[in-house]
């Protein structure tokens, strides 16, 4: 069975998550002023505007995705970098999302796109403060990408060097959203960009633009279809099980692509068909 | 309180280092393949005449109604071929197609 990346350690976590919990109920008092006693005199009261959400994305760590991307440009020499933000929860809506980054003494506004994609503007105060990267909507609502596009592909088509630098990249920035803060800082802890994105066992999940039936390799004479666990995220994720995972309402967008298979080269074109395609018929 | 986190991050390092393991993907219910072609038409075929057919299979619904049907089928190579459907909200058949096995196939 495949595991995403972000819930395959889900089950098993669960006793250390309860741990945790009762680790963080150790100091619930700062989020609870009205259970405080007054401040005595002569002790500064400290007023917090913004408290960062630990699942919000790390400014740094997204500038340093964005570094990486640099770095490996030459798996997609003709491309270029945007993030996207892509839904989670059903019920979030996804249009006109306001994205800002934050830190204790600045706010920069980031412009969204109408698909959700943005590009991050490099600010040095933002990185000294160690900024967050805030969406007004609830941190478990959307997850996030890297997207790494070459122009001039064919429609419905992208390139399988571009899936390596968006693996890399996302990785790199912290881009995958996890149900809990402490998947997110155990999934850091333990994964770093190589290790994901250049191991079968990676798991590094890809999203379409619509519901997929299909996705085919081809690289000059070879095509290959991808297997059917492929697709769905492994195609084994029950329903307790799929709000561990950030393809929790794109499953059915949700594919794996062998970005670790140096035998198919970065040039590689990965074509999809959608389940709305009209059926081929003959000529 | 950095003796219990250290606790914790050893605890939860286990868990994940358990949690990666994998194994092979669950196959589909395998099937004769002419029986299969003889049977099933896209726009008509129905989840009961599978089920009478081929008998149950590995399935994944969505959230949209439709769900992904994983059959195999033995190949003369050697290996088995995928055949895969896609049925819709009202449980017709509505697309197929089947994925052969390659050289690059690893081994069952």
């Amino acid at each position: 069975m495949r595991r995403p990346v972000s819930r395959r350690a889900a089950p098993a976590l669960l006793g250390a998550v309860l741990a945790w919990t009762a680790h963080a109920q150790t100091a619930p008092a700062a989020a609870n002023p009205s259970s405080q006693p007054a401040p005595a005199a002569g002790i500064q009261t400290v007023t917090v505007t913004y408290t960062r959400d630990p699942v919000d994305k790390s400014y740094r760590k997204m500038i340093r995705g964005m570094e990486r991307f640099q770095r490996e440009h030459a798996l997609a020499p003709q491309a270029t970098l945007r993030f996207r933000l892509l839904p989670r929860s059903p019920t979030v809506d996804m249009h006109g999302i306001l994205l800002r980054v934050i830190g204790d003494h600045i706010t920069v506004p980031v412009p969204v796109a109408p698909d959700n994609s943005f590009t991050l503007p490099r600010n040095e105060q933002a990185l000294q403060e160690d900024a967050a990267v805030v969406a007004n909507r609830k941190t478990t609502s959307m997850t996030w990408r890297a997207q790494v596009m070459t122009p001039g592909l064919p429609p419905g088509t992208r390139r399988l060097g571009d899936l390596r630098l968006e693996c890399l990249v996302g990785m790199e920035a912290g881009l995958v959203s996890n149900s809990s803060p402490l998947f997110g800082w155990i999934s850091n802890a333990l994964t770093s960009p190589e290790q994901v994105c250049n191991s079968a066992e990676g798991n590094f999940l890809f999203f379409t633009e619509r519901p997929v039936f299909a996705v085919t390799l081809r690289a000059g004479d070879r095509t290959e279809v991808l297997p059917f666990h492929f697709l769905y995220a492994g195609g084994d994720q029950t329903r307790d099980m799929l709000p561990f995972c950030d393809c929790q309402v794109l499953l059915d967008r949700t594919y794996y692509a062998p970005i670790w298979d140096r035998g198919w080269p970065d040039d590689t074109l990965v074509s999809f068909e959608f389940m709305d395609d009209a059926p081929e018929t003959a000529p | 309180m950095n003796a219990r986190r250290t606790v914790a991050v050893g605890a939860l390092a286990a868990a994940l280092l358990s949690g990666c393991a994998t194994r092979a993907p669950e196959p589909g219910t395998s099937v004769a393949e002419a029986r299969f072609d003889a049977l099933v038409v896209p726009g008509r075929t129905t989840r009961a005449e599978l089920l009478a057919a081929f008998g149950p299979t590995k399935t994944v619904v969505f959230d949209s109604g439709m769900a992904a049907w994983l059959y195999t089928a033995p190949a003369a190579g050697g290996g088995h071929a995928e055949l895969v459907l896609l049925l819709g909200r009202d449980g017709i058949v509505k697309k197929m197609r089947k994925r052969p096995p390659y050289p690059t196939d690893p081994a069952p």
